[in-house]
């Protein structure tokens, strides 16, 4: 699949990366552009973005020729690579000038039929290409290098430029002559690589990639994680593709690392639920952790580097003991506490690095930064070695990695839109302080937010909708109020606030709503939802007996 | 029926009126239309006795910013007093209490205000 499948609005918070890209690689038209290897963790979206450039440079522009490529497993004898690289290149770099979809999908032409093509499109340097390819049918390696020269031959005789973007790239260590992968193959794209008017971007796994010579030579461009903002829009439009609403507990989100193929695995499966709550999204959390597209995926690359089904029994025991360890590891103690050589310590250590399970570049073996991972390592551990099932992995979970609230409170209001309706939301909120015994001033700040708030909501949905929904939840040490009501969207995208209107703009004064919001509660949130708008109110509260022992602690 | 009352009086050259309940538009324009009247009888000492003020919002809070304004057109003197810490956050943050005199009850108020003239 050449091109992304998601739209431009679902592509969350790498239009800076994307932009940042697209005029790299257009350097090659004007001057010299460098090659580079995007890096980021698995499942940060380096595979989509390479997608998206492959997409903006074929149908935005045609001054640089575009080919992406995929290194494919299967296709790793010289032989086999050299032909998938060189046709597919053809099919992509005639397909450019004419905008034409259909020839990028032409897997299984013929060189006869490639040459037909060429000769069609008068591309006398393409028939050039397959005439000394097809020469070189029983020279693997010069094909191969025929294949690899082929961007910068046809850059030199058309004039335009090829951006070849690869992705997989790390699994050209494993291109074979002869049954047994020859990583100096690799080196043959060094040249390739640094032709101005041939610029490389790569990606694929990061820590094989480190270890490819021919990549560090490259500047590195590191994809992040999603920033809150970008987390939030994903995270929306997850939601509003299944019709639910809801919002991710914030202590999840930072599990997930703003990593967007983990919060799609999580959002996803949550939605299975029509309006998921905190308790849905933790559930779906660690279903994805025992038995979810989320585990799968780091269980097949285990099986991956691990195809021996005892070796990979001791590669996660290993894992976990990494994982749970308060310091780094040596081989030797791997080796001493599993009982194996330090040689087949070392070898699992090295697997264990190259699929991205650990950190172990100078042979000191550390956990690698990222809760997901590790808390999939435990509930593989726990199915796989201590046998446990599913509802015990489920207990485990929900005691371990769901934060463990006193009981949570919850208060439901329906409001109709008339005159003063928000006192009635503030003068519960005083009532529920005081049954609750919660800090006055507090409660008395918050309800001057939650008026404000209530206000806002009528304004904005006068004449669509006749209530107000407010919800009051409290916790140990938190009070958390919702106001949602109907009503055109009046969120700035930018902001996260809402719009004025003209009218109200006008009056003096108006505006000042938020403010005061945001000067009484901690925290104040704009959320869009399936009927209009929700202005959610956090405030952190005490108990009143907490106030009334410290003050007593203190006049002692 | 509305939350929010008011009763108003005048003592010497003094006027003092006192709201009840919660302070919304319809609240801060009787507050406003009362004071227009006080200012209009040539009494130019308005004090704002907030001991009784639940609530207040941001549409009362716009009213009163033009209540200050009118006070200030007569040269008049505005003095508030009773307020709760919250109250006085809301002012602050309008930016009003710069342009009135705050004090802690109407006692204090009548004393400062009856050494003006």
């Amino acid at each position: 699949m050449l091109f992304s499948s998601l739209k431009d609005s679902d592509f969350f918070d790498r239009q800076q990366e994307l932009t940042g890209l697209f005029k790299r690689v257009l350097q090659a038209d004007v001057a010299q552009a460098r090659s580079a290897v995007l890096s980021g963790q698995r499942g940060i979206g380096k595979t989509e973005l390479l997608r998206q450039l492959f997409g903006r440079l074929f149908w935005e522009q045609d001054r640089v020729a575009p080919f992406l490529y995929t290194v494919n497993p299967a296709l790793l004898s010289v032989i086999a690579f050299s032909r998938n690289f060189l046709f597919q290149f053809l099919c992509q770099r005639l397909a450019f000038p004419e905008k034409e979809q259909a020839l990028l999908s032409r897997d299984g032409i013929s060189i006869e039929g490639l040459f037909a093509l060429a000769e069609e499109r008068k591309a006398v340097w393409a028939k050039d290409l397959l005439g000394h390819f097809a020469q070189c049918a029983c020279d693997p390696v010069a094909a191969l290098r025929i294949a690899l020269a082929a961007p910068h031959r046809s850059a030199m005789a058309t004039g335009m430029p090829v951006a070849v973007l690869i992705d997989d790239f790390h699994r050209i260590k494993g291109l074979h002559d002869d049954g047994a992968p020859d990583p100096r193959l690799a080196f043959l794209f060094e040249d390739q690589m640094a032709h101005g008017k041939t610029p490389h971007i790569v990606t694929g796994n990061m820590a094989e990639l480190q270890e490819l010579p021919v990549v560090n030579k490259l500047e590195r461009i590191p994809v992040l994680p999603l920033g809150p903002e970008g987390t939030s829009s994903m995270i929306r439009s997850l939601l509003n593709s299944y019709e639910a609403e809801g919002s991710v507990p914030p202590l999840l989100l930072r599990h997930l690392g703003g990593n967007p193929f983990y919060l799609e695995c999580v959002v996803t499966r949550a939605c299975a639920k029509n309006n998921p709550d905190d308790g849905a999204f933790w559930k779906a959390y660690i279903r994805e952790l025992m038995d979810g597209p989320l585990a799968l995926s780091w269980l097949s690359v285990l099986k991956i580097y691990f195809p021996d089904l005892v070796l990979r029994r001791t590669a996660l025991e290993i894992t976990h003991r990494i994982f749970h360890a308060s310091e780094a590891l040596s081989c030797r103690r791997i080796a001493e506490t599993f009982a194996l050589t330090v040689q087949e310590a070392h070898d699992i250590a090295q697997a264990l690095y190259l699929a991205g399970l650990i950190r172990a570049e100078f042979g000191v073996l550390r956990a690698v930064e990222d809760r997901v991972l590790r808390e999939i390592i435990d509930a593989l551990y726990l199915r796989e070695l201590l046998a446990k099932t599913a509802h015990e992995s489920e207990e485990h979970f929900l005691s371990t990695v769901v934060p463990q609230k006193g009981r949570l409170i919850r208060f439901d209001m329906t409001l109709p839109m008339t005159r003063e309706a928000e006192l009635i939301a503030a003068q519960g909120l005083e009532q529920i302080g005081k049954n609750l015994d919660l800090d006055r001033d507090a409660v008395g700040q918050l309800q001057i937010a939650v008026i404000e708030a209530c206000i806002n909501a009528i304004e904005h949905s006068r004449g669509m909708g006749d209530s107000v929904y407010v919800s009051v939840s409290v916790d140990d040490d938190h009070m958390e109020v919702s106001v949602e009501s109907a009503g055109k969207e009046y969120i700035v995208q930018e902001t996260g606030e809402p719009v004025r209107d003209q009218e109200n703009a006008k009056t003096t004064g108006r505006g000042w709503g938020i403010k005061l919001m945001k000067r009484f509660v901690d925290e104040v949130r704009f959320e869009k939802t399936i009927i209009g708008t929700k202005i959610i109110l956090i405030k952190k509260i005490e108990r009143s007996a907490d106030i009334h022992k410290e003050d007593t602690a203190n006049r002692e | 029926m509305s939350n929010f009352s008011l009763s108003s009086k005048s003592a010497q050259d003094i006027a003092i009126m006192t709201p009840r309940g919660y302070i919304n538009d319809i609240g801060a324009e009787r507050l406003e239309s009362t004071s227009e009247q006080f200012l209009g009888d040539g009494l130019k000492k308005l004090v704002v006795n907030f001991s009784d003020v639940q609530y207040i919002n941001t549409i009362g809070l716009s009213i009163f910013l033009s209540m200050v304004q009118k006070t200030m057109e007569y040269k008049s003197l505005l003095c508030f007093t009773n307020m709760k810490k919250d109250h006085r956050e809301i002012f602050e943050m309008a930016g009003l209490i710069k342009h009135v005199k705050v004090f802690k009850d109407e006692k204090d108020a009548f004393a400062y205000l009856n050494g003006r003239n």
